[in-house]
């Protein structure tokens, strides 16, 4: 009897049972799953994070000239193909685990294993330790400091800014996680529940964030933002101090149009628009998750509406102070010139709103939405990981104790504690280890590379899966060979330019610019190669696959960010290559490819060690030939 | 202890176990090979072996054909065509039979043609594995045993007890001595279920025939209970709670959420936690794959994604009354 959660595909041919005579079935049993697409949907969006914030102070920082709006709406365009690729994955493989579970399928099991153990389950804990951090600074301390403001009580201010300190963000940023994990064990049914909370608390910030953004009197900004900073324990005159410290500093506030900026904008948006497809990892839970419809609502849905709401809160944010003003508020946070922060704070989105609105009401709203999007990021964290680690734990690459569920709460506590237990240090880490904060996007080059990876397993699923590639519903999709192979050569292209122009960035000799752009070109001709046997027949025209030209494209842009993450210094500390002091001076990318040395060791001492009992991990990973 | 756990014994049984294959050619094919290809000599099959939908290919003219698949009416022409499209039907578990238009209305237009229907289908592809068993197994000195499951028709299942067959063996109801220190029984039947299915019972029932099994072991430590049932509340039954008074039943929700809870057999766990068997076989709850101990009982479940063509499993080395290793398999 399947109660199968698995077997979705049934359900649909079920559903067409019934509206359809031309097939028939006999009395059997039936089969359900708990998430329902909608669900997944929220889940994708909140995952994406509409708080989080870089894009609008770090972009106009670090890139003069960059356009904020048609940065993220680019970013949402290069995240398209992946996207398709994880619908065509995710129909195909309607599995938890979801990434580790398509990459070892295509690509076999080392290199699903060291990238998903390197880019998700290390990487992510920097990410628990920065969930708090936001929890912290953008949720409890901008809600005490804002009713401080409004009410004049100086007490609410001063337990505000108690949250903007290490001591404080360490204590809530612990807290936040241990909430989560008691919240998870106790069965994700429960956290389905709180999760509707979360994202209509969240939609309701937003959309006052917005409203506030729009609507302000661009006449009345400045004297709201000085009236907030005089409030807060700031300056007089703030906006004019702010201004002259940044002019003094050098910086350009009415720099003129670049391409490039504009293109390096999308790479720090994609730090949120590359979650679009993490509700991959819980296929398994999602009902009729093997439907090609619903997983296009799914992943590529929740995408566009959330790269149409990040680029509508970049408007409202430009809106409401004008270029000048964003370029100010980007220089307090990219230049440290504390001049252009207020009280310590950064004129963050919603910081700003919560400064330009006189009503506590307002402030409550905002501050309760960014409070419920940090807490709900800290269990993106958990839910995500957790099954990939149950996932890795069944194939025996990590401890069997691991995979074990709880017989009454059904859930993988031993996982959930694992992981609780092993963001401490790194929360401790990001508060009081100088520069630690700066890997924060380290995470996104980590998962980015595990994202892109995943799109490239789509690629090749038709050749490497092709059963289950065809037993699957996006198998019929096709497109001519030629219009294809375009797609292929675009994503390719990108990678090329990006390594080519960003070598020249990076490297201190030629040897080593010769060799990052040959490294680049051969990368783009070994994808190229695994299809060498497809490749002629698709230049004359035959079919090829969707997810093989989306998937190619969208791994090609995908990698191309990632290399602009570890190349371009604009995007934080992975680009500043400094060979000047070694090893100190390059201690963030040591720490990036120490992680996955560390993630390719554990592979194989796992291995050699369950071969010590008979068993053999390769089979986790290969296919039984069925002749 | 080590991390990954402990050095095997130095003579061990290797036994392959799936189960829900649900009449999926793919997975079945498969299955006949894992022995070889995992270094199994011993296969179980776990129940659930029959298919369940069946897929009526209509002949519109002379090599003209049209078919409902995936929610999807597809027409195609040629005979190649129409044996991609009843390998692609048989993958996912399904039967196939070309009809002439006149034919499909009149067949379904009655209920008890189409059950009859099923019942040749579903014989005719386990005759067809019990021939390819013993082809492919033929002096390889595997031995494959195969049991119904809940939903698999009684007389369908007759088809397995061939009289000369060498390699598979029909095992429900019967002691196996698998090696010369393990045993196996064999229960096929489940626990009642909301679908009705052909091969459930009360449950107390299905622990009066369990007990009847476990009477005729000598010693339970050293025996596999291959029961398609599992253990309830034990981690490999967890599924959602349905609404048995609903055609097709329904989840059942509290405060917008799909209700969790172990739809497995207490008669099943109660016969474990008394006997204290080497290793529990079992399946019937496709999502729930994975493997817990109750007491030093071994139980396993490794799920099924038949209709992916993909042949979930465990292997498992036994050894002096231990099972010293397992590992979950996705081939």
């Amino acid at each position: 009897m399947p109660f199968d959660g698995r077997l979705v595909l049934e359900e649909n041919l079920m559903a067409t049972a019934a509206a359809t005579p031309e097939v028939f079935t006999r009395k059997a049993s039936g089969l359900v799953r708990v998430m329902s697409p909608y669900s997944a949907f929220i889940y994708n969006i909140l995952t994406m994070g509409l708080i989080f914030p870089w894009t609008y102070l770090w972009a106009p920082g670090a890139l003069p000239g960059g356009k904020l709006v048609w940065g993220i709406l680019l970013a949402t365009v290069f995240e398209i193909p992946i996207a398709f690729a994880y619908v065509w994955l995710s129909t195909a493989l309607p599995r938890s685990g979801g990434d580790y579970v398509f990459q070892s399928r295509a690509f076999g099991g080392f290199w699903g294993f060291t990238l998903l153990m390197s880019g998700f389950v290390i990487w992510i804990l920097q990410w628990v330790a920065l969930s708090g951090w936001l929890l912290s600074y953008l949720g409890f301390a901008p809600l005490f400091l804002g009713l401080g403001a409004t009410t004049g009580n100086a007490a609410l201010s001063e337990i505000g800014v108690w949250f903007t300190g290490a001591n404080g963000i360490i204590i809530t940023s612990i807290v936040n996680a241990f909430l989560s994990m008691l919240l998870l064990v106790s069965g994700f049914k429960n956290y389905v529940k709180v999760q509707y909370v979360m994202f209509y608390g969240i939609l309701v910030a937003f959309a006052t964030t917005l409203i506030v953004l729009f609507t302000t009197p661009q006449a009345e900004f400045v004297t709201r933002l000085n009236e907030f900073a005089v409030r807060s324990g700031g300056v007089q005159n703030f906006y004019q101090a702010a201004r002259d410290a940044v002019v003094g500093a050098g910086i350009d506030l009415n720099p003129p149009f670049s391409m490039l900026a504009t293109l390096l904008v999308a790479p720090i948006a994609w730090t949120s628009l590359q979650w679009a497809t993490y509700s991959a990892e819980q296929n398994g839970e999602i009902k009729e998750a093997r439907s090609f419809k619903n997983q296009v609502f799914i992943l590529v849905g929740s995408l566009i509406v959330t790269g149409i709401l990040l680029a509508l809160l970049a408007m409202a944010f430009e809106r409401a102070g004008g270029t000048e003003f964003v370029y100010i508020a980007g220089a307090g946070y990219w230049s440290l010139i504390p001049e252009a922060s207020i009280s310590g704070f950064n004129l963050w989105p919603n910081i700003l709103a919560v400064a330009l609105t006189a009503s506590p009401l307002v402030v409550l709203l905002i501050a309760f939405g960014y409070i419920l999007n940090s807490f709900q990021i800290v269990n993106n964290c958990y839910i995500g990981v957790t099954r990939i680690m149950v996932a890795m734990s069944l194939d025996r690459l990590l401890p069997e104790w691991v995979s074990k569920v709880h017989e009454r709460l059904h859930t993988p506590v031993n996982a959930h504690l694992v992981y609780f237990l092993a963001s401490i240090p790194v929360i401790w880490a990001y508060n009081k280890v100088g520069g630690w904060i700066g890997l924060t996007l380290g995470v996104t080059f980590a998962c980015g590379y595990v994202f892109a990876a995943t799109s490239l397993a789509g690629a090749v699923l038709p050749f490497r899966a092709k059963e289950v590639y065809d037993a699957s519903p996006g198998a019929s999709y096709k497109v001519n060979g030629l219009a294809g192979l375009v797609l292929m050569v675009i994503g390719a292209a990108a990678f090329v330019w990006t390594t080519w122009e960003f070598a020249a960035v990076f490297a201190a000799t030629p040897i080593l610019l010769w060799l990052v752009r040959l490294l680049g070109l051969a990368a783009a001709a070994g994808v190229f190669y695994m299809f060498r046997g497809q490749l002629g027949g698709w230049v004359r025209g035959t079919a090829m696959p969707w997810v093989t030209a989306l998937g190619t494209a969208g791994a090609g842009v995908g990698f191309a960010m990632v290399v602009a993450f570890l190349l371009a210094p604009q995007l934080g500390v992975l680009g500043n290559w400094d060979f000047s002091n070694l090893p100190s001076s390059l201690w963030s990318q040591i720490i990036a490819f120490g992680i996955l040395i560390l993630s390719a060791v554990w592979y194989f001492a796992a291995k050699a060690a369950q071969k010590r009992r008979g068993i053999n991990v390769d089979y986790a990973f290969k296919e039984i030939p069925p002749e | 202890m080590p991390l990954f756990g402990k050095k095997p014994a130095s003579k061990t049984t290797t036994v392959f176990f799936a189960t829900d294959v649900h009449g999926s050619e793919r997975t079945f094919r498969k299955f006949i090979n894992a022995g070889k290809f995992y270094n199994a000599q011993v296969l179980v099959m776990g129940g659930d072996i029959i298919g369940k939908m069946a897929v009526p290919i209509i002949q519109e003219g002379p090599g003209r054909y049209r078919a409902t698949l995936q929610g999807r009416t597809e027409r195609f022409e040629g005979e190649e065509a129409l044996q991609a499209l009843r390998e692609r039907i048989g993958t996912l578990g399904f039967y196939s039979q070309v009809l002439e238009e006149g034919e499909f209305h009149e067949l379904a237009a009655d209920p008890s043609r189409v059950e009859a229907m099923f019942h040749d289908l579903a014989r005719e592809r386990l005759e067809s594995w019990v021939d390819l068993a013993e082809t492919r197994l033929a002096g390889t000195g595997i031995k494959c045993y195969v049991t119904g499951g809940n939903d698999d028709y009684p007389d369908v299942l007759q088809a397995l007890h061939r009289p000369n067959a060498e390699a598979l063996v029909a095992c429900e109801g019967k002691l196996i001595e698998i090696d010369g220190e393990h045993t196996m029984i064999s229960m096929g039947f489940s626990g009642p279920t909301p679908w009705k299915t052909p091969r459930e019972i009360p449950d107390e029932e299905l622990g009066l025939k369990i007990e009847e099994m476990i009477a005729q072991v000598a010693d339970p430590s050293r025996c596999v209970f291959n029961f398609h049932d599992p253990p309830v509340d034990s981690t490999l039954d967890t599924c959602p709670l349905l609404d048995w008074s609903t055609d097709p039943p329904t989840q059942i929700v509290k405060a917008g959420q799909v209700v969790l809870h172990g739809a497995g057999s207490k008669s099943v766990r109660k016969a474990i936690e008394t006997h204290q068997p080497v290793l529990g076989l079992h399946g019937h709850i496709h999502e729930s794959p994975g493997a817990t101990r109750i007491g030093r009982s071994l139980c396993v479940n490794p799920g099924s994604e038949y209709g992916e063509g993909v042949l979930r499993g465990v292997l498992l080395n036994l050894a002096g009354g231990k099972v010293e290793s397992y590992q979950l398999t996705s081939g």
